[in-house]
């Protein structure tokens, strides 16, 4: 008979409300050290994943939906377990000025000048900061702003 | 008048283990280099049998954050 201990994990979604993921992470957390006997190896909870925490477990389905009914905001485990080459993405973020290059016409969303429309002039990958020239203002001054602080309309030619 | 909302604090992280922090200097790594600028959180509770901890090379259980600005 095949005695070994299982150590393969799955790692399951648990969705949650809105902008409460660091929560439920923490509150899922605070769970498995008040209770033990749930093997859970391990929480994320990436930027880009908005609504969902991902539970790594040696625990089947059942159990984690058992565990997450006295985690606040943790609302359903989804169901299919989902495996580390899928998720290992979000384990190594990307810069936010990737896709980003000289001439890409951006929005900026954020700060003083939320709305205008901008031509990026630089981009500094390593502070993950961009340098634009705002469309439609008669004189070109430049502004850095921060990388995440725009969304791109148009690559240009590529 | 509404009463003004009160912004959620972020904790520190230390810039060279990226581990959350309580207080002003890192425990794990004696740092006082801590940002509030972080973003994705990841938790281990068990090393020794988590892929994950595996693939980020952490071998201590604790709180972490994905990327540190």
């Amino acid at each position: 008979m095949h005695m070994t201990e299982e150590t393969e994990t799955r790692i399951f979604a648990v969705k949650t409300t809105a902008k409460q993921e660091r929560a439920v992470a923490d509150g899922i957390y605070h769970a498995v050290t008040m209770d033990p006997s749930f093997k859970v190896t391990a929480v994320i909870s990436p930027d880009e994943l908005k609504g969902y925490v991902l539970v790594e477990t040696l625990e089947p389905v059942a159990r984690i939906e058992e565990l997450i009914e006295s985690v606040p905001s943790a609302r359903t485990v989804v169901p299919g377990e989902t495996s580390l080459a899928e998720m290992g993405h979000y384990l190594v973020p990307k810069p936010v000025v990737s896709g980003i290059d000289e001439g890409t016409i951006v929005e900026l969303i954020a700060g003083p000048f939320k709305g205008e429309k901008a031509v990026v002039k630089r981009v500094d990958s390593s502070k993950e900061e961009i340098t634009v020239e705002l469309y439609e203002s008669m004189v070109p001054i430049p502004i850095t702003v921060r990388g995440d602080n725009v969304r791109v309309i148009d690559r240009g030619e590529s | 008048m509404a009463p003004q909302r009160k912004k959620k604090k972020m904790p520190k992280v230390c810039h060279e283990c990226h581990k959350v922090v309580e207080g002003e200097v890192c425990m794990s790594c004696g740092s006082s280099n801590l940002t509030e600028d972080w973003a994705g959180y990841l938790i281990i509770i068990d090393p020794k049998h988590s892929a994950i901890a595996e693939r980020m090379n952490i071998d201590m259980p604790g709180r972490y954050a994905l990327k540190v600005r």
